[in-house]
């Protein structure tokens, strides 16, 4: 989603290149950063595979320069194109303000252009947005090798919506920047298009929504854009309330004597995530002061996947043996011990008080009455 | 109005005030927990604002991949049957990073040395993360109206096409 701050003087927006693997995405990318001015260019950043092909997505912020009194900046990402990597692409592709579709224009590549412009269409739906009302260009790439794809033949296939198209390609830079210019004035166009001038979107910062941004079809009862401004004010409590502060600080206690990397669970304590993810790790985290309960709510699921082997059950048996004794124990924390250690010297020291005015009542009776 | 009209609708604004209102909360956090730098950025990855010691790293890419660590876990969240797992630690030797979810739509960086611990970052982040919530719900009331300055600076957007036209050319011709 496009970012307008008034304060910093900035407007932000989110181009993604999108396309089947190897179609020229990450080429594309690192022409623009090439040929781009010094003083315009951020650092191109990318999340690959040894093998270079993009793990995640390739990144470089781009500044456009001052347009009416705003310092206009868009960030510039690819997707992984192959099939396999659909939920990183779907990340990526989350909140994008323009796109732009790199086909390959070789013979043979045909039905993966089409697959990639399916799967663009279908990711974008479950977002709850429409392919043919977001800013979109395409480039026809590798028009420089022998014997590509006829334009016509292209155009029919993959370009129903009639949006802008450009003859690129990736390797020599040819149409690469043009494509780019075309849909940055599509994006800026499109930032003053909405009829609704004051705009908020601040407002979903109080309302979590109730379903994920990113779901799998499966599930996707909701798309993403119930998370709008119109959503109900019902899930804002559950949003301020936040995470009670002595779990937090337990788990941060906790955290610290864990791995280099947590992610602590909403509403719960870090200890559950690394449990969750990491079953294995709980023995061997040792007497970190973290409650029973979460370390078991993780049993079942950990027993449900798979077929126990027997030395997963003697870790079950462990495990459960250490929340058992955990649970007996008092709280790990020293100032509970003493806390209720006290009391039960206070409870005795009343008995003992007590017991000694019976016997001192039993004895000054006897002594008045003389029985 | 379609889905896709209300999510168009749904960009980011934040005014002058509203910063200045953001700004001080992440100071006040800075004082109090000790670390050397916090920033809010949205889930997009574009820096919204920034407070304490200036990084020499550059803040649009750390933002980028902050948001992109972030989205992946919350994927992972999904997957493990978790709502979203709302905050993030990355530790290095000397340098770490503290990421919790602020609302819906934003994450708080922190960025701290061995001059403080985790235990108190965390601390006083969730107390931050309260009072940020609390004030975008404070500013979304106030949207229903916005003031002379809102409007003002939401006019001088209208050019915004007409003056492209001539940057873009200036940038992008000749490549």
């Amino acid at each position: 989603m496009v970012q307008i701050n008034f304060a910093r003087k900035e407007i932000n927006c989110k181009i993604v290149y999108y396309g089947p693997g190897l179609s020229g995405k990450t080429t594309s990318l690192e022409v623009v950063h090439q040929r781009t001015p010094q003083g315009h260019k951020g650092e191109l950043t990318s999340i690959s595979t040894d093998g270079d092909r993009t793990l995640f997505f390739d990144f470089m912020p781009l500044d456009l320069g001052t347009i009416a009194g705003m310092k206009v900046k868009f960030h510039l990402y690819t997707v992984p194109g192959q099939v396999y990597y659909n939920s990183t692409r779907k990340l990526v592709l989350l909140g994008a303000d323009g796109i732009i579709f790199v086909a390959d224009s070789t013979p043979g590549r045909m039905e993966d252009n089409q697959q990639s412009m399916d799967n663009l269409a279908e990711n974008l739906t479950e977002m709850g947005r429409e392919v043919n009302r977001l800013p979109l260009v395409i480039q026809w790439n590798k028009r420089d090798l022998p014997n590509p794809v006829p334009l016509a033949e292209l155009e029919a296939k993959l370009n129903p919506n009639k949006v802008p198209t450009f003859e690129t390609s990736a390797k020599t830079g040819d149409g690469v920047f043009q494509a780019l210019k075309s849909i940055s004035a599509l994006v800026l166009e499109d930032i003053n298009s909405s009829d609704r001038k004051q705009a908020g979107g601040i407002q979903n910062n109080a309302k979590r929504a109730g379903a994920p941004a990113v779901q799998s079809k499966a599930t996707a009862s909701e798309p993403a854009g119930a998370s709008s401004g119109s959503m109900p004010d019902r899930d804002a409590g559950k949003v301020l309330r936040p995470v009670p502060t002595p779990a937090r600080t337990a788990a941060a206690a906790a955290a610290t004597s864990g791995a280099t990397a947590t992610a602590t669970a909403q509403g719960g304590a870090s200890a559950k995530a690394v449990a969750a993810t990491k079953p294995a790790a709980a023995p061997a985290a040792g007497p970190a002061p973290r409650t029973a309960e979460p370390v078991a709510a993780t049993e079942p699921r950990a027993a449900s996947r798979a077929p126990m082997t027997e030395s997963k059950a003697a870790l079950k048996n462990e495990m459960q043996q250490m929340a058992q004794k955990r649970a007996e124990k008092p709280a790990a924390s020293g100032a509970a011990t003493h806390a209720s250690s006290g009391n039960s010297k206070m409870f005795a020291f009343m008995a003992l008080g007590i017991l000694a005015g019976a016997v001192a009542a039993v004895v000054a009776a006897k002594l008045l009455l003389g029985f | 109005m379609s889905k896709d009209q209300q999510l168009r609708d749904d960009r980011l604004v934040f005014y002058r005030n509203d910063l200045g209102r953001i700004d001080r909360v992440l100071e006040e956090f800075l004082r109090l927990a000790g670390a050397s730098t916090v920033l809010l950025i949205d889930k997009e990855g574009h820096m919204i604002t920034q407070a304490g010691k200036v990084p020499s790293f550059n803040m649009d890419t750390i933002s980028a991949l902050v948001a992109g660590s972030f989205s992946a876990t919350r994927e992972m969240a999904r997957l493990l049957g978790e709502k979203e797992f709302s905050a993030l630690y990355h530790q290095g030797e000397r340098d770490n990073i503290q990421l919790s979810l602020v609302g819906d739509r934003t994450i708080l960086t922190v960025l701290f040395d061995d001059s403080t611990t985790l235990g108190m970052v965390r601390l006083y982040v969730t107390e931050a993360v309260r009072k940020l919530e609390d004030l975008f719900v404070e500013i979304c009331r106030g949207r229903s109206d916005p003031n002379a300055q809102g409007r003002a600076d939401m006019d001088d957007l209208a050019n915004i096409k007409n003056s492209a036209k001539d940057t873009l050319d200036a940038l992008f011709d000749g490549n």
